[in-house]
């Protein structure tokens, strides 16, 4: 996921513009679901798309009941999903050039 | 207003068991949720198991429910009981998440937050709390990511009034998209989501980008690729085409004995990036005419016993 415009955003501010509780980030990062830069929470920095993703994780965590390790199973199968769904689409888009799918 | 059968929608019968109503709206969950599921109407879908859901595994709730079931039914046009009050059932507890957007035959039932106050998807907008940012598509086509790029693009956004309630407005922005954008590409335009309650802030509008499929150009990363179509006899000796790129017509080269599928690279005639410039490949595709005369075939057949060629020589060495 490219961010076009890089502008990072600080552990309290991931916080605040998700609303969702510091305790509940720091689970996310420790979990590997997402990584910011910086070595402790009062160094790290999350781009945009970390935002989103943080908010993916908790809506999962609290409509599937599923614990944090599975969340980020889940996630990174979800994310594999959809690279191979993409490079479906253009292996397909590709191969009809030559023959009639 | 319809009347919904939570039971149909969780699929499970009206004695259904507590365990039972647990795990068919697990299952449901895990195929409808919005974050997990590709259907168009995942998330509606959803909100209908959480609003069943929610129901059905409350037994305060759900012996409402059955009451009222008994007394509406689902063929007809739902109307509360004229002495009915809603129970407020709904209000305070552990309520769903959803619960903003439950609909109103919910709301009739049950009371608290109805349909008028749908916060959508994203969450609820807590009186005090930052409004909520909006992720939008935003469609560019392929010629439109060679140089910064002037759009102007509508899109919906929640607006609260001062009793919480929502309406959706329309908002039009003028966006400049950089040059080089990718697919999936996300641009932040800060502040410009829906507004917050009170002093806070807005929330921000992601346009994600969606390159459009174009009728000849194939984006692989930054390069492009297209299928440049020639004659058996241009593959056999060669020979100059034209051929069409992003940004005008060029003269190509092919050179003699080329394959199908054989690809052709011309320089810097790909789509921009913040470091470099893409490339455009020409891929060749060996087209037989469809039809021919006495003549031609007089030449084919002069050709098939002249070449020793053997298209198959893999086949004989394998078998």
């Amino acid at each position: 996921m490219n961010d076009t415009q890089t502008t990072y955003l600080s552990f309290t501010e991931v916080c605040l513009q998700t609303g969702v509780a510091e305790a509940t980030v720091v689970e996310i990062v420790e979990q590997g679901i997402m990584e910011p830069i910086g070595d402790s929470p009062g160094e790290w920095q999350f781009s945009p798309a970390m935002l989103i993703l943080t908010k993916k994780a908790v809506r999962l965590h609290r409509d599937l009941n599923v614990d944090w390790a599975g969340i980020a199973l889940a996630i990174e199968l979800l994310d594999e999903v959809e690279q191979l769904r993409e490079k479906n689409r253009y292996l397909e888009r590709r191969l009809s050039r030559f023959v009639d799918l | 207003m319809e009347f919904k059968d939570y039971y149909k929608i969780l699929g499970v019968d009206s004695e259904a068991d507590n365990k039972a109503i647990k795990t068919a709206y697990r299952k449901l969950a895990r195929k409808y949720h919005p974050d997990v599921s590709d259907l168009h109407d995942a998330e509606s879908q959803f909100k209908e198991v959480a609003e069943a859901y929610e129901v059905l595994k409350d037994s305060v709730k759900r012996a409402e429910y059955d009451e009222i079931r008994q007394y509406g039914g689902p063929q007809q046009e739902f109307h509360p009981p004229p002495d009915w009050q809603p129970s407020g059932s709904a209000e305070g507890g552990a309520g769903s998440h959803y619960q903003e957007d439950f609909s109103d035959f919910f709301s009739s039932i049950f009371g608290g937050a109805g349909g008028a106050q749908a916060g959508g998807f994203n969450g609820r907008q807590r009186s005090g709390q930052r409004g909520q940012d909006i992720e939008t598509e935003l469609p560019i086509f392929l010629e439109d990511t060679l140089a910064e790029y002037s759009k102007t693009i509508s899109y919906h956004l929640p607006h609260y009034d001062n009793e919480g309630r929502v309406t959706e407005v329309n908002k039009t922005l003028n966006v400049k998209i950089p040059a080089g954008v990718a697919d999936g590409d996300r641009i932040r335009l800060k502040g410009q989501g829906a507004s917050g309650i009170g002093e806070s802030p807005s929330g921000d509008l992601y346009l994600r980008i969606r390159l459009v499929p174009h009728p000849l150009f194939d984006v692989e990363g930054h390069n492009l690729i297209i299928t440049l179509p020639i004659a058996p006899w241009e593959a056999a000796l060669g020979g100059k085409v034209t051929l069409p790129t992003l940004s005008g017509k060029i003269q190509l080269t092919i050179p003699a004995n080329s394959q199908s599928g054989q690809r052709l690279r011309i320089k810097g005639k790909g789509l921009p990036s913040k470091q470099l410039q893409g490339d455009l490949y020409a891929v060749l595709k060996v087209v037989m005419p469809t039809s021919s005369n006495e003549s031609i075939k007089d030449q084919w057949q002069q050709l098939a016993e002249l070449s020793p060629f053997d298209p198959r020589a893999e086949w004989s060495e394998a078998s």
